[in-house]
């Protein structure tokens, strides 16, 4: 064989591989990572998310013809689980793509082995270390830790007029983060932190933390909580202790219905929160459509559970099954990573879901960037879990 | 720290400290009876609470209350004997064998998992219909003060239990040396399986009376576990005053800590407590120290 007859015979591969990929019959395999069981609280509508895109892919042809084959990755929130879901998934399976996972210490934990593996993947965490050099072939449907603080503080000194701030947060990574960078924001601001407390997961009493921190006067609390549960506990604690601090919160703090169902609306009295513009509208704007069509199919799909998902969240989980999709398609069905990392790098932007605005470049693979979030008005919660954006 | 500070940290300690002297005294009950450390409380006690979640209405009255509770208690105990009954048969004697780690384990784990399937990961929220007392301006859950008196109701009730009527000192017999209570007709397996019921209906109690700051999940029931079992070896293993005092200072011990050096701590400056207190006292503060076989 000649270099010639070589090259050609490669280049005939390289150019004939994807068509052939696309018109292949065999199902694409999409790995789920959702703490179905275990601690936290999201697993479940997340799984319930993934499973409503997957059926409306497949109803509508697939992928380039392809149906989609979804494999649950339970990891039940426990990083060494994750490593062994991972494992079965790339080497068991043989995913083709993955969504998830949410928690940042299992997020961490299992990019290496989907990097390694070349498998492309959207993930739903924020620490602000899962980087592209990390994870070359994995986006993150989440605004990261340090877009989030900027935007607490921002939304203090705008909303509250705020200049010295106390700190309340879980124990998680990105809540680690998350606080790092606001110590790091507000003294570059030349403004002063009164003090910095965390919590466990789930901690149901927070009077001690909370009294701390009054302790400091400060003008706002900047409350980094991940889940509806926590938030509840704090803004309890702050109504029992008759504290009225302004609070500034996190994307967690807007998940609303804990809270809401364990103190009504006056729990919300004086905090703003992050949502993504895709889940929160201005009264004169009418409500966004493509937030309140997937939350109605989402109701159909499980009647009897729906109402306890936290919906603007869970349709990130949603989204990234559709990303993935745009991106196959816009690769012509290279399902190799740096190809569906490239493309997305370039075209997330024109990516239309229930989350729009999307932007990655080769530094960043966080799609959620500060454009794309909103303060809100977590009390405003409408029957379909959207919520009115402060200052409207 | 300021008085006011001080009063809520206490109380609150207190009531959360309430909620792990039950959990130990539970844990006392079985194990002085059976020797058999029941992992299952925490989870049980929890199980109480989603109980009291499905039976409560969302403005409950306060005769409705009292009714559910004592419906959950009956109910508790029902599962509690149940419980017993299967980590009880397997074994000929619960201290020569211990399939009773891997059964009281499995039951904690199979009650997670239903509260799961039942009710997906968020907590469960109760209401009382008690409203909440004032202190200095503050607001406390009626729950916790509740919780203090439930738990020195129980230690009164056990005293008096084990030392005045005939299951209790049965189960004091048993506590004592099984082989003799057999050989003197006492029925050891009946009193075991009393064991279980009777901490069941403490765990039903708990649960229904502290369920409004309890956090009612899925997976809290470990958690839970833990506290009480400290609470149990910081007191003295089976000794129920010493898991009352033990229950108080885990519990204000864990507030205070949060408070003074920040809720990072708050899980370890308590576990540093179990450690200091087993380097002095192996057999805890009220427990008496076992008599060498020799």
């Amino acid at each position: 064989m000649t270099i010639r007859t070589g090259l050609m015979a490669t280049a005939c591969v390289a150019l004939l591989a994807p068509a052939a990929l696309a018109q292949s019959d065999e199902p694409l395999r999409l790995g789920a990572f959702v703490p179905v069981t275990g601690a936290g609280a999201l697993g479940e509508g997340s799984l319930a998310a993934v499973e409503l895109a997957v059926e409306e892919i497949n109803a509508g042809g697939g992928i380039l013809g392809r149906s989609l084959d979804l494999t649950v990755a339970d990891y039940q929130t426990d990083p060494a689980i994750g490593v062994g879901e991972a494992n079965r998934l790339i080497h068991q399976v043989g995913i083709d793509m993955a969504v998830g996972p949410t928690y940042s210490q299992v997020t961490l934990a299992t990019l290496p082995l989907l990097s390694g593996a070349q498998v492309p993947s959207i993930n739903v965490s924020g620490a602000a270390s899962i980087t592209p050099d990390v994870a070359p072939f994995s986006f993150s449907m989440l605004a990261n830790a340090e877009t989030q603080a900027q935007a607490m503080v921002n939304n203090a000194i705008d909303v509250f007029e705020a200049q010295s701030f106390a700190i309340l947060s879980d124990n998680g990574a990105q809540a680690k983060t998350a606080v790092a960078e606001i110590q790091r924001i507000v003294e570059e601001m030349g403004l002063e932190v009164t003090g910095v407390q965390e919590y466990n997961y789930s901690a149901r009493d927070l009077t001690p933390q909370l009294l701390a921190l009054q302790r400091g006067e400060p003008d706002a609390l900047l409350l980094f909580s991940s889940t509806g549960d926590d938030t509840a506990n704090v803004l309890l604690g702050r109504e029992q202790l008759n504290w009225d601090v302004p609070i500034s919160g996190s994307a967690g703090a807007s998940l609303a219905a804990p809270a809401l169902e364990a103190g009504g609306p006056a729990l919300y009295d004086n905090v703003v929160a992050l949502a993504n513009a895709g889940f929160s509208y201005c009264e004169a704007d009418g409500r966004p459509e493509r937030a309140v069509a997937f939350i109605e199919a989402m109701q159909a799909a499980h009647p009897d559970s729906a109402d306890r998902y936290p919906m603007s969240f869970i349709a990130s989980f949603y989204d990234a099954v559709y990303v993935l999709k745009a991106a196959l398609e816009g690769t012509d069905g290279d399902l190799s990573g740096p190809a569906v990392a490239a493309w997305i790098e370039e075209n997330a932007g024109s990516f239309e879901g229930v989350n729009n605005g999307l932007a990655a470049s080769a530094e960043s693979h966080f799609l959620i960037g500060p454009s794309t979030l909103r303060p809100v008005l977590p009390a405003t919660q409408d029957e379909y879990g959207i919520q009115q954006r402060a200052g409207c | 720290m300021t008085i006011v500070e001080l009063v809520l940290i206490l109380v609150r300690g207190l009531g959360q400290g309430a909620i792990f002297a039950l959990i130990a005294m539970s844990l006392n009950v079985i194990a002085s009876a059976s020797s058999i450390l029941n992992f299952a409380v925490g989870a049980l006690m929890v199980l109480a609470g989603v109980g009291a979640y499905m039976i409560l209405p969302s403005d409950p009255t306060l005769f409705g209350w009292i009714m559910a509770g004592l419906l959950i208690a009956l109910g508790m105990g029902v599962f509690g004997f149940l419980q017993g009954g299967l980590t009880l048969i397997p074994l000929k004697s619960s201290v020569e064998q211990h399939s009773w780690l891997i059964t009281t384990m499995a039951v904690s784990i199979i009650i997670g998992a239903g509260i799961h399937l039942f009710g997906g990961s968020l907590a469960f929220r109760v209401p009382s219909p008690i409203p909440p007392v004032t202190i200095y301006s503050t607001t406390t859950p009626t729950a916790y003060l509740l919780l203090i008196v439930l738990a020195v109701a129980v230690y009164l009730c056990l005293k008096w239990f084990h030392s005045r009527t005939y299951i209790g000192l049965a189960m004091s017999a048993v506590a004592q040396d099984l082989d003799a209570s057999k050989a003197a007709g006492i029925n050891v397996r009946r009193v075991q399986l009393a064991s279980f019921s009777l901490a069941g209906v403490v765990l039903g109690l708990t649960g229904h009376i502290g369920a409004p700051v309890i956090n009612i999940s899925a997976d809290t029931g470990i958690g839970y576990l833990l506290s009480g079992f400290t609470a149990a070896v910081v007191g003295g293993m089976g000794n129920n005053l010493g898991a009352l005092v033990g229950g108080a200072m885990v519990g204000v011990l864990s507030m205070f800590a949060a408070y003074q050096f920040g809720g990072i701590y708050q899980d370890s400056v308590t576990m540093g407590l179990l450690i200091l207190v087993l380097m002095i006292r192996p057999e805890g503060i009220f427990g008496l120290a076992a008599a060498r076989k020799v």
